[in-house]
């Protein structure tokens, strides 16, 4: 899966679970800058992605990332 | 030493005096604030000084090791130093906090199973700001761990960010990213830092002084003798309760922030009127924000990462321990562990019908007020933190369940009234209501002064605020509520 295709997807999962079809995101993209992003929604968006991609991220991968490049990364080395 | 004494003062005008004297050098500065903060700390207690000075020590050198196995790329390694961290950080808080309490609980939990142990209640001096500085210190070792900051190669910034005199007795509790960022900067004398510093602290005196302290008086006089009160009177002095809290804990929030931001740093805010939510998800996101953030980043959500399979049951586990470590974390007694629960138990509803995953906003009418069902809705909220900060007042479980046997017994009997401390504190409370309202829903409007006053706003401002301290203040120098944590 290349690292656009990674994202698309992404990107789908979270205008999905948050219910907004205007997210867009990119590397640079932090919690700060979409509504509704909060510590309680990403863990619920992370079990999201652990399905959509069949993987399963560690604790310290997760408390890790900083934006969605990050976690664009942790995704890209797994699959 | 009080933050609002003339001792403090005398002692800050002499540390800005030298510090902004040496402005030109980062590390000489450095060092005398590190030396200010060791001096303010050892006026509480000389050897809590060396145990601050040893902790100290020991989490830069354990930072190091969890940066060097990382930069190794052995996590494993890494992590067992992260956990010596966490360890030694929360046994120092249970040794000196929660150890006698423990033993004494499980004696006595244990005694009625024919089971006898005994043990001596050790005299332990709990060091002040115990609860704040070594939230510092494992927030450290565990952002070196999860590569959210490098290991501090200096140690005096690293010294300076756990023991800023200014935070070190009751907070806020900073982050150590943005806090060595800015010890690692060169810090000029800027006088609009000063200025808003001020403004700051004469604020947080206000609300000290003026309120809490004021109704610190009548509050106490009922809570100390509520066996001789009417039921009418405690609970006015309970529903007045969470208000005094608030001016307290802001007032010296406020004092904390001014007196840093005039030595050029940008801590972390405290309140952002707590009252003003519907539920306690927003109480709790705007009441003590540096320990719940805190709690929220390295507590409720490893927790909830790690239940995160279990759906809504993990969240609600996540939640219920992470409000009984907020509990007790103010205190080892059995009336904080209850409040902490208490607390989590409000979160279970909004929990299981889906409130606590949604935006929560306050609906306003076409002047900006919020609707009645909000503003009812509001004032559940404060009753709701009311009865628990019941429970956080009490004594103890005995005192607890009196003061409400007092309630259902004494229903003869009218409102204690103490008209001079009551006039004083409804004054400056509504101040306090006055600013919040405007803050919170008209923070565009401005209290309409005469055109030949307006440009004078600043300097009335103040006049007032200090008019105000010296007519209504109460000046015994009494301690905040929070320095006992």
């Amino acid at each position: 899966m290349e690292r656009e295709d990674i994202l698309k997807r992404v990107e789908q999962i979270f205008r999905e679970e948050l219910g907004q079809d205007d997210i867009v995101l990119n590397d640079e993209t932090t919690a700060e800058d979409v509504d509704g992003w909060d510590s309680l929604s990403h863990v619920q968006l992370v079990a999201v992605m652990e399905d959509a991609f069949g993987i399963e991220f560690s604790s310290r991968e997760i408390l890790s990332w900083d934006n969605v490049g990050d976690l664009i990364n942790t995704i890209e080395k797994k699959i | 030493m009080v933050v609002n004494s003339l001792t403090f003062l005398w002692f800050f005008l002499f540390v800005l005096a030298i510090y902004y004297a040496c402005q030109s050098k980062k590390e000489l500065q450095n060092v005398f604030l590190l030396a200010s903060s060791y001096w303010f700390y050892a006026q509480v207690d000389v050897m809590m000084a060396g145990l601050l000075a040893f902790l100290t020590i020991t989490f830069w050198l354990l930072g190091k090791g969890v940066n060097h196995f990382l930069n190794k790329e052995d996590e494993r390694k890494a992590a067992i130093i992260t956990n010596v961290g966490v360890v030694i950080g929360i046994g120092a808080l249970f040794y000196f906090k929660y150890l006698n309490f423990f033993a004494e609980s499980i004696v006595s939990l244990i005694s009625p199973f024919g089971v006898h142990l005994s043990w001596t209640t050790l005299n332990l001096v709990v060091p002040i700001g115990l609860s704040f500085f070594t939230f510092k210190l494992m927030s450290y070792v565990l952002d070196i761990y999860h590569g959210k900051i490098q290991q501090e190669k200096n140690i005096v910034s690293f010294a300076n960010f756990i023991a800023f005199f200014p935070t070190i007795l009751s907070g806020p509790i900073d982050r150590p990213k943005p806090f060595l960022k800015q010890v690692n900067q060169a810090r000029l004398f800027n006088p609009d830092n000063f200025l808003i510093g001020f403004r700051r602290i004469l604020w947080g005196m206000f609300l000290k002084m003026c309120i809490a302290d004021r109704l610190d008086i009548y509050i106490s006089a009922i809570w100390n003798n509520y066996e001789h009160h009417s039921a009418i009177s405690i609970i006015f002095a309970s529903l007045l309760y969470p208000f005094h809290m608030y001016a307290d804990f802001a007032g010296y929030s406020e004092m904390a922030i001014g007196v840093a931001l005039i030595l050029g740093f940008k801590v972390a805010e405290n309140f952002k009127r707590p009252f003003f939510v519907i539920d306690i998800a927003g109480y709790w996101s705007r009441w003590h924000m540096s320990l719940t953030s805190w709690l929220t980043d390295y507590v409720f959500l490893p927790l909830n990462i790690k239940f995160r399979k279990l759906g809504i049951n993990g969240t609600i586990m996540a939640i219920m321990l992470n409000m009984t470590f907020i509990g007790m974390w103010h205190g080892a007694n059995w009336t904080f562990l209850l409040f902490g629960i208490y607390h989590g138990l409000w979160y279970i509803p909004l929990m299981v019908n889906g409130q606590f995953f949604k935006k929560r906003k306050i609906e306003l009418n076409a002047k900006g007020w919020p609707t009645p069902p909000y503003a009812f809705k509001m004032a559940g909220i404060y009753l709701v933190v009311t009865f628990g900060l019941m429970l956080f007042h009490s004594a103890d479980m005995t005192e607890f369940f009196n003061v409400w046997g007092s309630i259902f017994s004494h229903w003869n009997g009218g409102l204690f009234t103490d008209m001079n401390t009551m006039v004083n504190a409804a004054i400056c409370s509504l101040a306090l209501i006055y600013v919040d309202i405007q803050e919170e829903w008209f923070p565009k409007k401005k209290l309409y002064l005469p055109t030949w006053a307006e440009r004078w706003r600043w300097e009335l401002t103040v006049a007032v605020e200090i008019v105000c301290i010296l007519m209504f203040g109460v000046f015994d120098n009494n301690q905040f509520i929070y320095f006992q944590f």
